[in-house]
């Protein structure tokens, strides 16, 4: 394979990689599948017999050593299999951006053809859902942009990544939306971003403190809860069926890896301040800056 | 005695294995019930159902290289996958957590008896490793020794590594209360004798407070002293300029030029010795022969009745030749004349005898003023440091005493504590306690109450 290698092929080159990580996987989980029914029945024995003899001991820990080599073995393969899929899902977001410039260039056409509302709401959910899960090694803490944890001071977002930005809206109320990153200036330390929502086909130029990168990564509630948004905690959140973020606060954090927040919106039209609980995904709740009211 | 070296490795920093249990989750493991077992919890260790929970994950892997995977399916596969690593490194983590409580736990046992025959090894030797592993090797001998854990020790060595991320944190949790007792302990500490002579040392007035407290006499006003540094400075500069001339003229010149100079730097201070540019009058006088002047009222050689004044004018005359002659100009009684006219307009009720200078100085004098109001602020602040010392000086003995008596307390508490066992003792004997020991006893109670009411009062 040439270096000129088109984008296509090399997709289609990764799918097949993945194809056989993923048969590779199955193959590595068959293989302990036999182990770890053998420290069930041990488990079962002992706790029948109701006494830990050295002989159940050594046998037990026999018995997890080759079970903790086998899960290791076997997470290196499914974080493999991940990486892949992540780079493969890179490449498509290469193309999209390319393919979203060129035909800004081609002719005077709107950039993006219009999407109807319905469908951006459905892709906005979906690339909530597949926002990668962050599952560390033993002792490896959550990453920057790994559920509430913020970024470093001087990330900057990439091209293409989504963000929660600060807008001027029509009638002079500042309002948070929802925009993709079309470039950054180093030199005023301004971004350029376009209004996720099409009708609004606007492109404004903001300042980095007007803008919050969304999480990267989904925090993994059963291995790094530390890495959530905790209860009462001040946020904001996309709003379900809007492009806009508001201020509100944590009802409940996810339990599970795919579980949304229950979040709290501030709403004056309700006696207590606060709308009901509303499910909000990981990736659309970002920490809320600043403490004055609207 | 069979020891595992590469175990014992591990576990010498590693002594925590019951923070380790506790932070299990609770949820998903069956308390053991047993007595003298470690507290394993016997996890539910099964794979992910895949073929339940991961459809998409299951039909790939039924699929042939060529069907392959459509790009449409890679959300769904993320998701699954990520399922599956969640729950192998759950597992992954649980298992490396029930085998050092097993590991632990088998090495506390061994240890025990490796105390009861050896009193040498186990306790220090945690702390290195290395020579651990050595004597380990060299005395695997004999005992009721466990045939199986032979096979186990290559692999243990193997997977120890995941301990150490995990200990670095509890490290400081551990330092933390030492390191507050240790910030609180100078509060709370007994006081000593040497922190009484620091205080009564601290009482002490400094040596230098007089010298807080001194008015410099007026210097010269700064106008002379500028007057006279310009003129300096010009020198200097005249003689740099000579020196360039020396080297085109030769010396004798530039001689001159300095004794020039100095001549007329003496005749400058002369000047400036008589007050007020020349003029030998007092204010006062000045100020009123002023008023007279401008409103024309006498003529200047009239007779007044002050008597000098035909004298100032000869003064004004003649002006420029005494000045010219180097010599101060001076007019008898002008110091008297100064003070007659005070006393005659304070008399008169036109000058306010309260304007009169207090304290030796001019009360026009700024900086004086400024000077005094903070030496008065100066003591009055050492005086409030100096009770606020006395007071805390008379505390600290205080406490000193208090102190003393509590020692005494503890000392009595003691000698009570040492009669109750004696008695005990005895009563365990089945026999009286002896007269003496009763009294004794008494003895030390009685004592100590009399301390603790000496204590409260």
């Amino acid at each position: 394979m040439g270096p000129k290698m088109s984008a296509d092929t090399k997709i289609a080159e990764l799918l097949t990689e993945l194809h056989q990580l993923i048969k590779q996987t199955q193959e590595e989980r068959s293989r302990s599948e036999h182990n770890l029914l053998n420290i069930q029945k041990t488990h079962e024995r002992m706790q029948t017999e109701n006494k830990t003899s050295p002989y159940y001991r050594s046998k037990l820990r026999g018995l997890y050593t080759t079970a903790k080599a086998d899960a290791e073995a076997e997470c290196s393969i499914l974080r493999h299999a991940l990486d892949k899929i992540a780079e493969i899902k890179s490449l498509l977001e290469e193309r999209r951006i390319a393919a979203r410039i060129a035909g800004v260039n081609s002719n005077g056409d709107p950039p993006r053809k219009t999407m109807r509302r319905g469908v951006l709401m459905t892709l906005l959910q979906q690339s909530a859902m597949t926002l990668p899960l962050w599952i560390g090694k033993p002792g490896e803490s959550p990453p920057p942009l790994c559920g509430a944890t913020p970024a470093s001071t001087d990330y900057v977002a990439k091209q293409g990544d989504k963000v929660a930005a600060r807008v001027k809206a029509v009638e002079g109320d500042e309002q948070w939306i929802l925009a993709e990153v079309v470039s950054y200036n180093h030199s005023t330390n301004k971004y350029e971003v376009d209004d996720i929502d099409e009708e609004g086909k606007e492109r404004h130029t903001l300042s980095r403190r007007r803008i919050i990168p969304l999480p990267q990564w989904k925090a993994n509630p059963e291995t790094d809860p530390e890495a959530l948004f905790s209860k009462d905690q001040l946020v904001l959140a996309l709003y379900p069926q809007t492009t806009c973020f508001y201020r509100a606060l944590i009802h409940t954090p996810p339990h599970r890896p795919q579980d949304d927040y229950s979040v709290l919106f501030e709403d004056t039209s309700y006696p207590d301040g606060y709308s009901p609980p509303l499910n909000v995904a990981q990736r659309y709740v970002v920490a809320c800056k600043e403490n004055k009211k609207k | 005695m069979f020891r595992h070296p590469p175990e014992r490795n591990g576990f010498s920093h590693h002594g925590h294995f019951s923070l380790t249990t506790l932070t299990a989750p609770p949820s998903r493991c069956i308390m053991s019930e047993l007595k003298d077992c470690p507290p394993l919890k016997y996890y539910d260790f099964k794979p992910v159902e895949h073929v339940k929970l991961c459809p998409r994950y299951t039909a790939v892997l039924s699929r042939s290289e060529d069907d392959g995977i459509g790009i449409e399916e890679l959300d769904t596969l993320q998701l699954e996958l990520e399922t599956l690593l969640s729950s192998a490194s759950r597992r992954l983590r649980a298992l490396e957590e029930q085998r050092q409580i097993l590991t632990d736990w088998q090495d506390k046992k061994g240890d025990k008896r490796v105390l009861g025959k050896d009193p040498d090894p186990a306790a220090p030797s945690r702390h290195k490793p290395k020579k651990q592993k050595q004597d380990s090797k060299g005395g695997p001998g004999p005992g009721p020794g466990r045939p199986k854990s032979k096979i186990m020790q290559p692999k243990v060595q193997e997977y120890d590594f995941p301990d150490d991320p995990q200990d670095v944190p509890r490290t400081p949790k551990n330092d933390a209360p030492n390191r507050f007792w240790a910030s609180v302990e100078p509060y709370c500490a007994d006081i000593t004798n040497e922190e009484i002579r620091l205080l009564e040392e601290l009482l002490k007035p400094p040596e230098d407070e007089a010298e807080y407290f001194k008015i410099p006499a007026l210097g010269k006003h700064y106008s002379q002293r500028w007057a006279q540094e310009d003129l300096l400075e010009e020198q200097r500069e005249g003689v740099r300029a000579s020196d360039k001339k020396k080297s085109l003229m030769g010396g004798p010149l530039s001689e001159l030029d300095a004794k020039d100079v100095d001549s007329l730097l003496k005749k400058s201070e002369s000047q400036h010795e008589s007050p007020e540019d020349g003029c030998p009058f007092g204010p006062l006088t000045q100020r009123l022969l002023q008023a007279l002047v401008e409103e024309n009222i006498i003529s200047p050689m009239e007779d007044s009745p002050i008597p000098d004044i035909p004298g100032k004018d000869a003064n004004d005359g003649a002006g420029t030749s005494p000045r010219s002659q180097g010599k101060a100009f001076s007019v008898p009684h002008t110091r008297s004349l100064e003070a007659r006219i005070k006393e005659e307009l304070i008399a008169q009720g036109l000058l306010d005898s309260e304007e009169r200078p207090g304290q030796g100085g001019d009360s026009e004098d700024e900086v004086l003023a400024e000077l005094q109001k903070r030496q008065a602020e100066l003591k009055a602040l050492s005086a409030h440091n100096r009770s606020r010392k006395q007071e805390l000086l008379r505390l600290a003995k205080e406490e000193m005493r208090k102190q003393e008596l509590r020692q005494r307390v503890r000392v009595a508490d003691n000698e009570v504590m040492e009669g109750f066992r004696r008695i005990m003792a005895a009563r365990q004997k089945k026999r009286t306690p002896t007269k003496k020991e009763k009294d004794q006893a008494w003895k030390a109670l009685k004592e100590r109450e009399s301390i603790l009411k000496l204590l409260d009062s």
